[in-house]
């Protein structure tokens, strides 16, 4: 190779590493301005967001509730004591009559009253 | 050919070229060597500016994590007016609909003179946007949090309020500053000409951390159920101020606080030093009738008494020290028991005089009066509790029906519990937990017993005779919880003026259910309550009972006995 070819080749070397230099800086200011976009978008969402939870938060505070239920005659109250039936929860006892296999059934559970704690359920 | 002329211009021209160069080169040495140190950092100055970034302050939440507080984000509307100066009139007739100011006034302002003003604080994002979209010259904006409190004046005295400068002055704010202010952080960062940020070029910085979030202990159905009877109450007997405090007696744990009269902690400002005082924890009163569980359970405790002891009630005048005490009824003998439910201050100054000034001393600092519950919120006092060498010979009678001593309403509760409670005393807790941002617990304070005033034998018997004061023939049929035993002691203590006892009361109940395991507690206080009427079983009482009836419908508590006809209607409604 010749003189000449060697400077070719070594002016085109340099003017690469020179284009990839400022394509490489380019590429990070572009990708610092779309941080910096991204960031104001998280930013926004956040603030958003804090907004958006008190504005749920006093759409579902009672006061209010209460009063959009007698506004809008919508009738929505607690369930009465005799719409509530209230159920023994299943104490071991009830394990060991489950164990029983299906061919001999077991006579209808009674649990007692004193070892199982009651659930509530609203029935209509 | 070159001639001597063409030389010489040549000479002239170089030498110019080197001295220009010679010039520009010592310029050059003159700027960067030289004065490199002052150029430099003008030139950082210029480029360079260091960001202070705030900490959102921590969330207030209640137990089922319903939002009482938090801070958002709002901006600053600025100005430059060394900019803005030039077509003030423009822009301030654009701005004026948008901030919904005069716009003569904010032309003012924008022809004013410096070169920073603040045209209006607490401006929403869809406004800034909306003037950012305007390209006004000079108007920029600046960041600030604003806290609000969504549920308005409810729990206002517990959550409490900050101040301009967002550090909490009162309540929860005040009590869990270090938890819920944010630590603030800083970037270093470089600008372009415009005065925008060169991201690629961000230096160094710290993130700002967020406040930790404040999880209570209180319930917000809860609390606006203490809050809607409160404000009946206030209508019904047009008391001076009154209170509620809804606690679980086995954990300390205060379900609800409520006071009258109330603020809204979203403007903290306009409301009265008297509005914004937790009652609660701050105000303290003779307790009144209420106080007779003290001595009583003491000299069960101490097998001084027993329920089925005699004492005389003297008819109503017992002459004790020179002075005449009185009973709001005239009762021959009295069992304890009796005592107990028909209120009788000369049989529970009888007891306490079997007892003897030092047992019964021994037992009001026992249950925790005199000093404060520890409750951790600011404002708490210690209430009024002298020591018997400071007792006249008349004190011991007095003391034991709730004269000559000051208690707090949540110190009276606190006792209370106790009783409820097989006599363990215990802190109230109104904190649940400190959580970070995702969730993770920080601190979380579990349930403390701080005594034993009384053994569990001795709770029973009490509980035994506090169950017949909602009945026919106690002092409170109208707290009688339908469905429920509950137990309770009414109090009408004589409020004291200038040094004198004035025909004003305290009117209170505080009482638990179901019983004998119970699951809640109520405190009831009116202060001075008017239309005739004024015992605490009368006034206090029924509100108990309006408190308690619906707190065990939303919590599911099972009734002991069948409702009558008269609750499943009322129910039903």
């Amino acid at each position: 190779m010749g003189t000449v070819s060697r400077c070719v080749l070594a002016c085109v070397c340099v003017a690469i590493v020179g284009v990839a230099y400022v394509w490489q800086k380019n590429q990070i200011y572009r990708l610092g301005d779309d941080l910096k976009k991204r960031e104001a978008i998280v930013s926004a969402a956040e603030k958003r967001n804090t907004m958006l939870a008190a504005q749920l938060a006093q759409l579902q505070s009672p006061g209010l509730l209460e009063a959009r239920c007698r506004q809008y005659g919508l009738g929505l109250v607690a369930p009465r004591e005799q719409q509530i039936v209230r159920l023994p929860e299943p104490g071991p006892e009830w394990d060991v009559r489950l164990l029983v296999p299906v061919t001999s059934p077991a006579p209808a559970p009674a649990p007692s009253a004193k070892k199982s704690a009651t659930r509530t359920v609203a029935r209509r | 050919m070159i001639t001597g002329t063409h030389k010489t211009r040549a000479l002239i021209v170089m030498t110019t070229l080197s001295l220009c160069f010679t010039a520009l080169g010592g310029r050059l040495v003159q700027l960067h060597v030289l004065r490199h140190e002052e150029l430099s950092g003008q030139a950082a100055a210029n480029r360079g500016l260091v960001i202070k970034r705030q900490g959102r302050r921590g969330e207030v939440r209640d137990c089922n994590g319903n939002l009482l507080a938090n801070s958002q984000s709002v901006r600053i509307v600025c100005a430059d007016p060394s900019i803005t100066a030039a077509h003030a009139g423009a822009t301030a007739a654009k701005l004026s609909p948008l901030l919904n100011m005069d716009a003569a006034a904010l032309q003012t302002r924008l022809n004013g003179p410096g070169k920073y003003v603040r045209l209006k604080q607490k401006v929403d994002e869809e406004t800034a946007q909306q003037i950012r979209a305007l390209k006004l010259k000079g108007v920029f904006f600046e960041d600030q949090y604003l806290r609000t409190y969504p549920q308005g004046s409810l729990a206002s005295h517990v959550v409490g309020f900050v101040d301009a400068d967002h550090k909490g002055v009162q309540g929860i704010e005040a009590a869990m500053e270090q938890y819920l202010a944010g630590v603030a952080g800083y970037e270093v960062i470089e600008r372009d000409r415009k005065g925008r940020e060169i991201r690629a070029l961000r230096a160094e910085g710290i993130e700002p951390r967020d406040g930790y979030h404040v999880v209570l202990t209180m319930d917000q159905v809860i609390q606006h159920i203490a809050e809607t009877e409160l404000e009946k109450a206030m209508g019904e007997f047009r008391p001076r101020a009154g209170l509620i405090i809804v606690s679980r007696p086995k954990t300390g744990e205060i379900l609800a606080m409520s006071n009258r009269p109330t603020f809204d902690p979203n403007n903290a400002g306009r409301a009265t030093a008297d509005a914004r005082r937790n009652r609660c924890i701050s105000d303290v009163a003779e307790p009144g009738s209420t106080f007779k569980i003290v001595n009583i359970a003491g000299a069960l405790n101490d097998s001084t008494i027993r329920l089925s002891d005699v004492f005389h009630c003297e008819n109503g005048a017992f002459l004790y020290g020179g002075r005449i005490l009185h009973d709001a009824h005239p009762y021959g003998p009295l069992t304890v028991e009796q005592i107990l439910f028909k209120s009788s201050n000369i049989g529970a100054a009888k007891i306490a005089l079997k007892m003897g000034t030092p047992r019964l001393y021994e037992y009001i600092r026992r249950f925790g009066f005199g000093r404060k519950t520890g409750i951790g919120l600011p404002g708490e006092v210690s209430g009024i509790v002298h020591a018997p060498n400071h007792w006249t010979k008349l004190s011991i009678t007095r003391i034991p029906m709730g004269h000559e001593i000051a208690v707090t309403p949540i110190q009276m509760l606190m006792a209370m519990n106790a009783i409820a409670n097989g006599g363990k005393l215990m802190k109230p807790l109104i904190i649940k937990r400190v959580v970070d941002a995702d969730g993770r617990a920080v601190v979380e304070p579990p349930p403390q017993q701080v005594g034993q005033p009384i053994s569990p034998a001795a709770t029973a018997l009490m509980t035994t005779a506090l169950r017949r004061v909602p009945m026919p023939d106690g002092t409170a049929p109208k707290a009688a919880v339908d469905g429920f035993d509950a137990a309770g002691k009414t109090g009408t203590a004589q409020k004291i003026e200038n040094g004198q006892y004035v025909r004003k009361y305290y009117s209170s109940f505080v009482g638990y259910l179901p019983s004998p395991d119970p699951e809640i507690s109520i405190l009831v206080s009116l202060d001075d309550p008017s239309g005739g009427t004024y015992y605490g079983g009368s006034v206090a009482g029924p509100v108990f009972r309006r408190v308690a009836e619906k707190i065990v419908e939303y919590l599911g508590i099972s009734p002991q006995q069948p409702l009558t006809h008269s609750r499943q209607v009322a129910s039903a409604r």
